[in-house]
């Protein structure tokens, strides 16, 4: 009863904010990156349909261009710390031992670091772009990736199916990628759905804070951290792409309920 | 993990193991900080000097840092201060960093602790109640209302609760803080909005984990047969189903604590709160070096001691639980 | 007989729960947009703790409103025929805030502690250069002090005077430990220091005792008479959060008020905004050593390519005049040829940069958000450079990592900005300079270097003005940096405050300013 609705307005909202990112691929309704200083801080009207930010640039056109900015950041990311984890996970929870008490730790120490001080780190390292982002959230994820990926190895390794294989004489790394593997991958799919919606939220935080992808790129973060001093004066700059933001993030959640509801009806955490 | 016994020596073997253990981890943390910090260009002295710095002026305020010594010499250096207690001096205000650690934290921990306290007050019964009238229309609006709820970014959230109750309607202050030991009621008008704010999203969160583990709970046969039994409604909930719910979301809570501590900084940095996020920010920017390897010591000692805890507590709720 | 004691007793009372409020109001309250730094002269200090400290701590000299110097502590000061001895005969009513007398002793005491190394003092090489070498400072009586120069020096005063290095204020020793590591300011001037509570608020009280000079204020100099009992510089980090305090009541002064919000506070009844130039410098600073920038005409294309006027009109809302001279434009020495800004020719940006071989690489200008004004110096420099097909890109990085990257010359293009410099050498100097040893340097011309040290040596100030128009001619022609503009301080007071006024240096002065409710 509860999956249509979700995945009616869950399916809609994320259409929405993906259609957009898709038509500022080919178009925007002006060039999001030029300034204009004649025409800084206008009020909504049929030429700018949300006005113009402080620099005379239109801020539909930025949102779109956000949309498409912190889609393909949230999307690069949640590849890096699925591969990431994924291979700390499986490694760790199938071979044990020393294995899995050495990567322990690694993950241990990367979940404690703040995500803000390995992204300015490696931001400062690499030079501020959306690679360095990238990497640097992707890092600071991959250990939660790790930890439910080595719990359901963990589950796994001992049912009759895996024990099959050994007896069978496969490799340990054959029955690893043939057998465990592809049990892990409901929840780990689920888990990608939150972690998408959390790296969004994490590089709109990082942009708020001055970390994000560099300006003058629009990302709804970044475009949230500039209207700060406009707040009062022009509102609309600060409204517009937080509520992109939880638009996306609601649409996300929504069908990561579904997929949950879908994959693994049992475990409704 | 000891079972049920409680056993207050098997207790306290467990949680020195579990300290023990820890210490690498601790010491992995602050040894990738001390040298992370040292590869990323700028340091104290070029942020001091600012648009004056001449190389001669530069080099000497390094020697007076003590960054002019090998790395590994200052890491050996600052692990014996630590050790006995002394984790240095601000570079920026040369307060002492631990005392500035505890004052900063007193802030950040108010607003955590109250805002999970007020989440976890609304948010545990009322997933409980929409749990047990499952897929009824209170049970859809509150899954609904929780998931809304938890997909607003909190800083934006703290935006517009600042813009609209502090400049528009002048019901608090938009700026300050002071303890709660000085004037209680001053303290809770500065500290009301950041933990409303942190405790609405919160909520989301926390409905929804309620109300999934009591309904896992509610199908489970000693439910069923408590039911069958005759035992009074109230009392199945009260007696089986609440306490073996709340154990997933205790570790829930944990982990927003752990996860809080991090995030936190977003929220300081909008409402402009004198805490420990807000610090390790700006310490950051103005590479306070003194002050960042003393802040990611304490929340990696932090997160040590909360997982724990949580790892203790579960089987008081749960017991059931042996394997840790 | 016992109603009269009660009614002493009530009239006492009332009296002094009236004295208490009349002593709470008589305070007057700053807004301080960070907190201070340390309270060590010179040392651990940035524009805001120099702004706190000089209420507290005098030199020998001070500076006047334009920059230049007047005696401060020193009665005058008598320089000898050959520039080499600078002798200072002491004022003899001044006293301590411990309420010791100043002595000849004390200046040599404070001196003798700025240059030595382990201190730290931030002019210390200063007054130890090629330029500037103080050889000596004497003690001849309990009053008069004696500071002997390697070489003659006009500079010499001016750094004696500098607020970012403390001033060279004179402190007692009893500022000290017992094992020589500061304590608290114990100085000389109208305010001593309160209470500092760390992230909320520094208090300074008045010092009964000051020996104010006659006269009028004038800069960090002339009469100083402390007209409030306390001032209380609160610290606000947010630019909305203090103009709302400011409206409430909370505080009394806004200091650094933005100008975009001018309009409307002009509007309330009774507010009062005051302006001033300061002595700062925003600027496009270019690497003459990079490839595609070492050739003159490709930098003389950028610079033409700039409509300067209509970028300052932009960044700084119209409060500031464009300038492309490096000395201010509040300064005596900033002549009417230092204000001609050539207007904007694209068609000859355009032929030169296709002389200097430029082919539309990407050149890319690093800049911060840190300072939004370096930001939209270079979002809008951007723009106005591609009207002339030259392609520039941002490379926006974080401040520190900035400063790094200034200090070693790692860049191609770079929008930045410089501390007011109050002395016309400085301001050439801040960016004149041989790269192999001061890779910050933007201008590396042995020429202009020659000119600019005579210059600090000369003690004229008509032959230094036109040693000054000569290096701004080269620069207008080497075009190693394009200037811009120097920031305009506004600071806004409601109508109980009186007497405020701002200055070069943007931050602000508590003497001579009363507060009446």
């Amino acid at each position: 009863m509860r999956l249509r609705p979700n995945l009616l307005i869950g399916g809609t909202l994320l259409g929405l904010v993906f259609a957009m990112a898709g038509t500022a691929l080919v178009w925007t309704p002006h060039d999001p990156v030029r300034t204009n200083l004649r025409r800084r801080l206008v009020a909504p009207s049929r030429d700018y349909w949300l006005g113009t930010d402080e620099f005379g640039r239109d801020v539909a056109s930025r949102l779109m261009e956000g949309a498409v900015t912190s889609l393909s950041v949230a999307a690069s990311t949640v590849v890096v710390a699925l591969v990431l984890g994924v291979a700390i996970g499986l490694a760790g929870g199938f071979l044990r031992g020393w294995t899995d008490r050495i990567l322990g730790a690694v993950n241990d120490t990367l979940l404690a670091f703040p995500g803000i001080l390995l992204a300015l780190g490696l931001l400062a390292v690499l030079g501020p772009s959306r690679w360095g982002i990238v990497l640097a959230l992707g890092l600071a994820y991959a250990p939660s990736v790790a930890r439910v990926v080595r719990g359901s190895v963990l589950s796994i390794r001992e049912r009759e199916f895996v024990e099959a294989s050994r007896a069978l004489g496969n490799s340990e790394r054959y029955t690893l990628l043939r057998h465990v593997l592809p049990h892990t991958a409901a929840p780990v799919i689920v888990l990608a759905t939150s972690l998408f919606g959390w790296i969004i939220l994490s590089e709109s935080a990082l942009s708020f804070l001055g970390l994000g992808v560099p300006p003058p790129a629009a990302t709804w973060g970044n475009m949230l951290a500039s209207a700060r001093p406009f707040m009062d004066k022009a509102p609309l700059l600060s409204i517009a792409p937080g509520v992109m933001i939880a638009t996306c993030l609601l649409g996300v959640n929504l069908l990561g309920d579904v997929l949950r509801d879908l994959l693994d009806p049992r475990d409704e955490a | 993990m000891p079972g049920a016994c409680g056993c207050s020596a098997e207790v306290l073997s467990y949680v020195l193991k579990r300290l023990l253990v820890a210490l690498p981890t601790l010491l992995l943390v602050a040894g990738s900080v001390f040298f992370l910090m040292r590869l990323i260009p700028g340091d104290p002295a070029i942020v001091v000097l600012g648009d004056a710095a001449t190389p001669e002026a530069v080099a000497d305020l390094r020697i007076a840092y003590g960054l002019d010594r090998p790395v590994l010499v200052q890491f050996a250096l600052w692990i014996e201060r630590a050790l006995g207690g002394d984790l240095g001096r601000s570079i920026t205000s040369g307060e002492a960093v631990g005392p500035l650690i505890l004052q900063r934290f007193q802030v950040t921990a108010a607003i955590v602790f109250a805002s999970v306290g007020l989440a976890v007050l609304i948010a545990v019964p009322l997933g409980m109640i929409a749990a047990w009238k499952q897929n009824s229309w209170g049970d859809v609006a509150a899954v609904a209302g929780a998931t809304f709820l938890l997909s607003i970014p909190s800083f934006w959230l703290g935006l517009i609760f600042l813009l609209v109750f502090g400049l528009w309607l002048g019901w608090v202050p938009v700026v300050g803080y002071v303890t709660f030991a000085e004037d209680f009621w001053g303290a809770l008008h500065y500290i009301v909005l950041p933990v409303a704010t942190l405790a609405l999203i919160e909520t989301g969160v926390l409905i929804r984990m309620a109300r999934a583990s009591t309904v896992e709970v509610l199908r489970l046969d000693y439910v069923a047969h408590a039911r069958a039994k005759g035992v009074p409604e109230w009392r199945v909930l009260a007696r089986h189903v609440f306490p073996n719910a709340f154990a997933p979301t205790l570790t829930l809570i944990g982990l927003i604590m752990g996860s809080l501590l991090g995030g936190i900084a977003v929220i300081e940095t909008v409402f402009t709160l004198p805490g420990l996020g807000r610090l390790l920010v700006e310490a950051i920017f103005a590479r306070d070096y003194p002050v960042i390897q003393g802040v990611m010591l304490f929340i990696a000692v932090i997160y040590v001691v909360v997982n724990l805890v949580v790892d203790l507590l579960y089987p008081v709720f749960d017991p059931r639980v042996t394997a840790g | 007989m016992r109603l009269r004691a009660s009614i002493l007793a009530i009239t006492a009372s009332l009296a002094l729960s009236m004295a208490a409020p009349a002593g709470a109001q008589d305070a007057l309250r700053i807004r301080l947009n960070a907190d201070i730094r340390s309270t060590d002269p010179g040392v651990n200090r940035d524009a805001n703790t120099d702004g706190l400290m000089w209420h507290v701590l005098e030199g020998l000299v001070a500076l006047r409103a334009d920059a230049t110097i007047a005696p401060m502590l020193a009665e005058r000061v008598d320089v000898s025929a050959d520039g080499l001895t600078y002798t200072f005969p002491l004022r003899r009513d001044v006293r301590f805030h411990n309420g010791q007398p100043l002595t000849a002793a004390d200046v040599a005491f404070a001196m003798e502690r700025y240059r030595k190394r382990e201190t730290n003092w931030r002019c210390r090489g200063d007054f130890d250069s090629d330029v500037t070498r103080l050889t000596a400072v004497e003690t001849p009586d309990p009053h008069t002090v004696v500071m002997r120069l390697e070489q003659p020096s006009a500079l010499f005063l001016t750094m004696l005077a500098r607020p970012d290095c403390g001033q060279a204020g004179i402190f007692h020793r009893d500022s000290l430990n017992a094992d020589g590591s500061w304590r608290a300011p114990v100085g000389t001037g109208p305010f001593r220091l309160g209470e500092w509570r760390r992230g909320q608020f520094v208090e300074l009280e008045r010092f009964a005792a000051y020996a104010a000079l006659a006269g009028e204020p004038d800069g960090l100099a002339g009469n100083k008479t402390p007209m409030v009992d306390r001032v209380r510089f609160t610290i606000i980090p947010d630019d909305a959060a203090s103009r709302a305090a400011l409206l409430a009541g909370n505080i009394d002064v806004l200091p650094d008020a933005r100008t975009r919000d001018l309009p409307d506070l002009r509007a309330r009844p009774g507010m009062s905004v005051h302006s001033s130039p300061s002595f700062d410098l925003q600027i496009i600073l270019m690497q003459t050593n990079d490839p595609v920038l070492r050739d003159v005409r490709m930098r003389r294309a950028m610079a033409l390519a700039l409509d300067v006027p209509e970028l300052v009109r932009a960044v700084t809302e119209g409060s500031s005049r464009p300038s492309r001279a490096p000395i201010p434009v509040g300064s005596g020495f900033h002549t009417p040829a230092m204000s001609v800004v050539p207007p904007r020719d694209l068609a000859a940006a355009r032929r030169l940069a296709q002389e200097a071989g430029y082919r539309g690489q990407p050149i890319r200008i690093v800049t911060t958000r840190r300072y939004e004004a370096f930001y939209e110096i270079a979002v809008l420099a951007q723009d106005m450079l591609r009207d002339a097909g030259i392609n520039l890109e941002l490379e926006v990085i974080e401040w520190a990592t900035q400063l790094q990257r200034y200090t070693r010359g790692d860049y191609q293009m770079m929008a930045f900005g410089f501390s007011a410099r109050l002395d016309p050498s400085l301001s050439f100097e801040m960016f004149t300079g041989p790269k192999a040893t001061q890779p910050r340097k933007a201008w590396d011309n042995p020429e202009m270097q020659a000119l600019l040290e005579a210059s600090m040596r000369e003690t004229d100030p008509a032959r230094r003005r036109s040693t000054f128009e000569a290096m701004f001619r080269q620069l207008m022609e080497d075009v190693p940096v394009v200037a811009l503009y120097s920031s305009v301080t506004h600071a806004v007071t409601p109508a109980h405050v009186q007497g405020y006024r701002t200055w070069a240096v943007d931050a602000p002065r508590a003497w001579g300013v009363r507060v009446q409710r």
